[in-house]
């Protein structure tokens, strides 16, 4: 994971909130108007947003408790722009004990794509929960994902890059 | 009722909406706003209904039209994942087809992933 906390940035929001269902489309809208004006292609915004609304999701379904964090921090590097999404929430045991299984599969994946495909194919046969939402962030995002915890809480971080627009 | 009178109907909720037409066996639906958390049931539910009629009046094919679909979460496109699946292990079988935006980049992103879960039924068009 890259220290970002050292440079300024061009977007940096951090949220404390109460997570609902119907807070996400606002939230993206959001965050699409704040990262707009610096990404320089339609690609690399679509990727960040898809990213961030299953992030926000995950704690809408999965958080306990009253108050999750979202962050977005976005900052420009030589090579171009660095996209850091984080969530903090509170999480149920056997949520915490799944989603750590998940992540540890995922981290494990030497091809997010290929295994992203494997779990597509192992969810056809299941008719619950999709199970695909926090596999799509590398495959469908190009952003590497990591974890960490603290006693009940759950720590995702998503980090990935996109060109910069240049003005003028 | 006629084998080719259509008997879905167009559905929606807050943010989604989905309009069938039928035009010979060519069966199209045209998806219009988020498919986020608000529409996962619906979605669902009418894929169900869609592999019913496909069987009952021998759909060619399925057209899913998402030119103005501004996203899908994951559990929208876990629908559409076991719709596929459904109709790759159906004894009849119909042709699905994705007409994409390329305006909406995320649409080419997860829809080859469909399209690799069954690439002898489904295929990807883009449209103006």
């Amino acid at each position: 994971m890259t220290d970002l906390d050292d440079a300024p940035a061009l977007v940096s929001l951090t949220l404390s909130f109460r997570p609902l269902a119907n807070q996400i489309g606002p939230l993206r809208s959001l965050l699409s108007d704040l990262c707009k004006p610096h990404v320089a292609d339609a690609d690399g915004l679509s990727r960040l947003l898809l990213a961030a609304h299953e992030l926000l999701e995950n704690i809408v379904k999965y958080s306990v408790g009253d108050m999750a964090e979202f962050h977005l921090r976005l900052e420009a590097k030589a090579t171009g722009l660095l996209i850091r999404l984080r969530t903090k929430n509170r999480a149920a045991p056997e949520r915490m004990a799944d989603a750590r299984w998940r992540l540890d599969a995922l981290a494990a994946a030497h091809d997010p794509i290929a295994h992203y495909d494997e779990l597509i194919r192992e969810s056809a046969g299941r008719r619950d929960v999709s199970g695909l939402g926090l596999a799509r962030i590398p495959a469908e995002s190009e952003m590497e994902l990591f974890y960490a915890t603290e006693q009940d809480w759950l720590i995702l971080t998503a980090e990935g890059n996109a060109s910069e627009r240049v003005n003028g | 009722m006629s084998a080719l009178q259509l008997s879905l109907t167009s559905v929606g909720g807050e943010g989604f909406q989905v309009t069938p037409t039928l035009t010979d066996f060519n069966l199209r639906l045209v998806f219009i706003g988020s498919g986020d958390m608000n529409a996962t049931g619906v979605i669902n539910e009418y894929l169900k209904l869609v592999h019913e009629e496909a069987l009952r009046i021998g759909l060619a094919q399925v057209s899913c039209d998402f030119k103005l679909l501004t996203f899908m979460n994951s559990s929208c496109f876990k629908s559409f994942v076991v719709w596929i699946d459904t109709v790759k292990n159906s004894e009849v079988r119909y042709q699905i087809v994705f007409l994409t935006n390329p305006a909406l980049p995320w649409q080419r992103r997860s829809l080859e992933a469909l399209r690799r879960l069954a690439a002898n039924l489904v295929t990807i068009e883009t449209i103006a």
